[in-house]
C-alpha cells in the first residue's frame, strides 16, 4: 500500500483515523491500536514479510529486556549483528554471491529472495535503540511501545529515521485535545504538499526519464535526451521529499511529530551544507553510529588523526552508497560524495574564500552529475548519458519539458516544506483552507489519471 | 520541529479551516460524481440520466464501449489495428448485416476479448463476428500486460468500480465533450467506428522496403506449442448461440515477414491456424481465412503502410472474402 494510492488515501487512512478517534479517550488502548494499525498497513503492503517484522521486533525487545536484567552487553552486540545479518541476507546476499563468483571465476547461483518492505529502515531503528541502550543512554520500554517505534506506519517503510528519544515519549499521548484542529490543518498541508511533490513533479519527471534511462542501459542516447537524464536528482528530491512530507503529516494525524528529512538541499552552497539538508535523518544516523565511532577508534598515532578523520568520512559515504542498493554504482556514488566532502573540508582549511553563488553552482552540478550514476545502474549507462551531453538541448520537445523547468525553479527558489507549511498555518484562514481542499481534490484526480508510481526509496 | 508547528493553538478558527478544507474536498468530489453519473462520460450505459447519444472520443479503447452497446448494429469487427481498414458500410452492403468496427489498436487479445464480451452482453441478437487474428493471437504464452493498461474497468465490473475510475481528467474532459454534443456544439464521432488510417499515411507517402526475406533453417519436426489466446477465444465464442457466424481473419503482412516455407515459424503458423480453425469448424456460415501468404499482392510495397498494416486494395479483397464466408462458410471461394 502506497501513500499516494487510493486504497491508502480513501480506505486505510480514513478507517485508521476513525478507529484511533474511538480509541483516543482510553489511554491503555492508544498504543495497542496504533501498533495494530501499523501491522495491518505493513501486512497489506508486504504480507509475506509480516512475520519477519514481528519476529524482529520480538527478538530485539527480548534482548533489551534481558540486557536490562543481566547487563550483558555481548547479547546486544549479538542481536545487532543478527539484525545486520538479516539485512545482509535479504539485501546483499546476491550481490556478494555475484562478486564472489567473479573472484572465483565462476557463476554462483542467485538466491530467490525478495526484499522485505522497509527492512533497511526498521533495522536502523533497532540499531539506534540497542546501541544507545548498550551505551547506557536509553531506558527500557514496554513491548507495545517498542513495537510502535519500529512499526509506526507513517515512518516504517522509508523513514524518516526517527531516534527513539524523538518519538517514544510522544506515543500514547492523547491526540484529540484542545488545539487538535490546528495540528490536523498542519498535517493536511504536509500531506497535500507531499502529494504535489510526488504526484505532480516527481512522477511527471519519471514519465520523461524512465524511457531515457532504459535506452541508456542499452546504448547511446540521441536527440539531446541526455540533458533530461542529467536532471534525475530533481526527480529523487521531490519523490523522497514528497514521501517524507506525507509521512510527517500522517505522523501528526496520530499525535507524533516526526523529524524533518529535507531542508531545501539544492540551495546548498557547499557539499557539506548539502549533506546537512538532504536525507537529514540518515546522515545523522551515519554520523552518530558510523562516522563518530570510526573517528574515535584509536587506530593511528595522533599526528595522523586527519588521515583517520578523512578515511572515516570516505568509509561512511561509501557505506551510505551501499545502503542505497547492492550495486557498485551506488558505492561509486558514495565514494564520489566522500571525496567531495574531503575536498570541501580541505578547501575550507587551506583554500581561498569561495563566493557563495559559485559554491551553489558547483554543488548543484556535482549533485546532478552524481545523480546520473545513482540512477543509471551501470557505469556504461551513466557514460552514455554523459557522452550524450555533447548534443544540443532537446528544446523541440517544448511543453513536454515543463516538469524539468518547474522542478529546478521550486528546488532553487522555494524554502523547505516545513517553512512553507509554517508560513501558511500562522493564522487560520478559511479561504486558504478551501483552496487546499480544491488542491487535494485535484491531486486525487491526478492520481486517478496517471496511475500509481512507487516511491523511489521503497527499493532501499 | 518548527516552533510555529509544534505550538498549540486552540482558536476556533482552526476548526472552521478544517471544516472548510474537508467540506470543499467532499463537495467537489460529490459534484464530480454527480456530473459523471448524469453524463456518463464514456456512454457505457451504467449511468447517464441525461440520455446523451454518442461520444466525441477519438480513442477506440474507450470509445468502443459506446459503440459496442449501440442497438443499431448486430455484427462486429474485432481485433487490433490490423482490422482497422475493414469498412463496416461495405460489409453491410455485401451481407445485409449491420457491422460496427470495434478494433482496439495496440490492445493485446485480452482487451479484444473484453470488448467482445461487452458486445455480446449488450446484444440480444448477434448475427456475425469478424475477428482479426494477427500475430499476437498466435503467441504461445500469455503476453505481459502492455505498458498503457487497457481500460478493462470500462467493459467489466459493476457501477462502483466504474465510478471509481471516473475521477480522472480524461473522464471530466469527456463529460464536457458529451455536454457539448447535447448542446449541438460538437459532433459525435462516427457511430460505426470506421477510421481510414490512409488519411494519415496517404498512398505513396509511406510503405515498407522490399528486401529478400531472411533464410530460415529447414524444420521437419512437429510444433507442440499451445496457443492460450485460442483457448480464451474458444471460451468466449462458446458462450454465444450456435447461429452466430464467426469469421476469423489472419491478416496479410508484407511478404518479408511471412514465415518461409519449411521453416519452424511456418509450422508454428500452421499450428496456430489449425487451433483457431477448430473454433469455427462446425459453426454455420463461419470460416477461417489465412491471408498471411507470400503472393503478388503482399509483395507490392504500395499495398502496405508498414510491415503489418495493409492498404485499401487489400482491405477490399478481405471484405470480399468475409462476405463470401458469411454466405458459404468454409466452402467460400477466397480470391487473394
Amino acid at each position: 500500500m502506497l501513500f499516494n494510492d487510493y486504497p491508502f488515501l480513501l480506505v486505510f487512512l480514513p478507517a485508521a483515523l476513525l478507529i484511533y478517534r474511538l480509541a483516543d479517550p482510553y489511554p491503555h488502548l492508544r498504543i495497542g491500536v496504533q501498533v495494530a494499525l501499523s501491522l495491518a498497513f505493513y501486512a497489506w503492503g508486504s504480507p509475506s514479510f509480516i512475520l519477519l517484522l514481528v519476529t524482529s521486533i520480538a527478538i530485539n525487545w527480548i534482548a533489551s529486556v534481558i540486557h536490562g536484567r543481566v547487563k550483558w552487553k555481548a547479547l546486544l552486540t549479538l542481536v545487532i549483528g543478527l539484525d545486520l545479518a538479516v539485512l545482509a541476507l535479504f539485501k546483499y546476499a546476491n550481490f556478494l554471491l555475484a562478486n564472489l563468483g567473479l573472484v572465483l571465476g565462476t557463476t554462483l547461483p542467485a538466491l530467490d529472495i525478495g526484499l522485505p518492505l522497509g527492512i533497511s529502515f526498521f533495522t536502523f531503528h533497532h540499531i539506534m535503540y540497542l546501541v544507545d541502550l548498550k551505551r547506557g543512554r536509553a531506558p527500557l520500554y514496554t513491548l507495545d511501545r517498542y513495537a510502535l517505534y519500529i512499526a509506526f506506519f507513517p515512518q516504517a517503510i522509508a523513514g524518516p529515521l526517527a531516534r527513539w528519544s524523538e518519538v517514544m515519549h510522544q506515543f500514547g499521548r492523547q491526540v484529540y485535545v484542545p488545539g487538535w484542529q490546528r495540528q490536523f490543518c498542519i498535517a493536511t498541508c504536509f500531506i497535500a504538499l507531499g502529494l504535489f511533490e510526488k504526484v505532480v513533479i516527481a512522477d511527471s519527471i519519471a514519465h520523461l526519464l524512465d524511457p531515457i534511462y532504459a535506452q541508456a542501459a542499452s546504448g547511446p542516447l540521441a536527440s539531446g535526451d541526455a540533458w533530461l537524464a542529467f536532471c534525475f536528482s530533481f526527480q529523487i528530491l521531490f519523490d523522497f521529499s514528497g514521501y517524507s512530507d506525507i509521512a510527517i503529516g500522517l505522523g501528526l494525524l496520530f499525535g507524533v511529530q516526526l523529524p524533518y528529512n529535507f531542508n531545501a538541499p539544492l540551495r546548498s552552497t557547499s557539499i557539506q551544507d548539502f549533506w546537512q539538508r538532504w536525507h537529514i535523518t540518515l546522515m545523522l544516523f551515519l554520523r552518530d553510529y558510523v562516522f563518530y565511532p570510526l573517528v574515535n577508534l584509536r587506530l593511528l598515532p595522533r599526528r595522523f588523526l586527519p588521515v583517520q578523520f578523512f578515511g572515516a568520512m570516505m568509509i561512511t559515504m561509501a557505506l551510505c552508497g551501499l545502503w542505497h542498493g547492492a550495486s557498485w554504482t551506488f558505492v561509486l556514488w558514495g565514494v564520489l560524495h566522500g571525496l567531495a566532502l574531503v575536498a570541501c573540508a580541505l578547501w575550507r582549511r587551506y583554500g581561498p574564500d569561495f563566493p557563495s553563488w559559485l559554491g551553489w553552482a558547483l554543488t548543484v552540478l556535482f549533485v546532478l552529475a552524481t545523480g546520473v550514476i545513482f540512477r543509471a545502474g551501470s557505469v556504461d549507462a551513466a557514460w552514455h548519458v554523459f557522452a550524450g551531453l555533447a548534443q544540443a538541448l532537446p528544446l523541440a520537445r517544448g511543453q513536454q519539458l515543463w516538469p524539468l523547468m518547474a522542478a529546478p525553479l521550486f528546488a532553487f527558489l522555494l524554502p523547505a516544506s516545513q517553512d512553507i507549511v509554517a508560513f501558511f498555518t500562522r493564522r487560520p484562514n478559511v479561504v486558504m483552507a478551501g483552496l487546499l481542499g480544491v488542491g487535494i481534490l485535484a491531486l486525487l484526480i491526478q492520481i486517478g489519471e496517471r496511475g500509481v508510481h512507487e516511491f523511489v526509496y521503497f527499493q532501499f | 520541529m518548527s516552533s510555529s508547528i509544534s505550538s498549540s493553538d486552540a482558536s476556533p478558527g482552526w476548526g472552521r479551516c478544517l471544516a472548510a478544507c474537508i467540506g470543499t474536498l467532499a463537495l467537489g468530489a460529490a459534484l464530480i460524481a454527480t456530473l459523471v453519473m448524469l453524463v456518463d462520460p464514456y456512454d457505457s450505459g451504467r449511468f447517464g440520466a441525461f440520455g446523451i447519444v454518442g461520444v466525441s472520443d477519438r480513442n477506440p479503447w474507450t470509445a468502443n464501449v459506446s459503440r459496442a452497446r449501440d442497438p443499431q448494429f448486430d455484427s462486429a469487427i474485432l481485433g487490433n489495428s490490423t482490422g482497422q481498414l475493414l469498412e463496416p458500410a461495405r460489409l453491410d452492403e455485401a451481407t445485409g448485416l449491420r457491422f460496427v468496427q470495434l478494433v482496439a489498436p495496440g490492445a493485446d487479445p485480452r482487451g479484444d476479448l473484453a470488448i467482445l464480451d461487452f458486445f455480446a452482453e449488450h446484444h440480444q441478437t448477434i448475427r456475425a463476428l469478424v475477428i482479426s487474428v494477427d500475430q499476437p493471437w498466435c503467441s504461445n504464452t500469455v503476453l505481459p500486460p502492455p505498458k498503457d493498461p487497457f481500460p478493462y474497468w470500462l467493459y467489466e465490473g459493476g457501477p462502483l468500480r466504474h465510478l471509481g475510475n471516473l475521477f480522472t481528467w480524461a473522464a471530466l474532459d469527456r463529460s464536457f465533450q458529451r455536454i457539448a454534443i447535447a448542446r449541438g456544439a460538437r459532433r459525435p464521432v462516427r457511430a460505426d467506428g470506421y477510421w481510414n488510417y490512409e488519411e494519415l499515411w496517404a498512398p505513396g507517402a509511406k510503405h515498407p522496403t522490399a528486401a529478400e526475406p531472411a533464410k530460415a533453417a529447414p524444420f521437419t519436426g512437429k510444433v507442440t506449442d499451445s496457443f492460450p489466446y485460442a483457448g480464451m477465444l474458444a471460451a468466449a465464442i462458446g458462450k454465444l448461440p450456435r447461429d452466430v457466424s464467426v469469421v476469423l481473419v489472419m491478416p496479410p503482412t508484407f511478404y518479408t515477414i511471412v514465415p518461409g516455407s519449411g521453416s519452424r515459424d511456418a509450422a508454428a503458423h500452421t499450428a496456430c491456424r489449425e487451433a483457431y480453425r477448430s473454433i469455427v469448424s462446425g459453426r454455420a456460415n463461419s470460416n477461417l481465412i489465412d491471408y498471411r501468404v507470400d503472393n503478388a499482392l503482399t509483395r507490392d510495397p504500395s499495398n502496405f503502410v508498414d510491415l503489418i498494416h495493409y492498404r485499401a486494395a487489400i482491405a477490399r479483397r478481405i471484405e470480399q472474402g468475409i462476405a463470401a464466408s458469411l454466405r458459404a462458410g468454409a466452402a467460400a471461394e477466397i480470391s487473394f
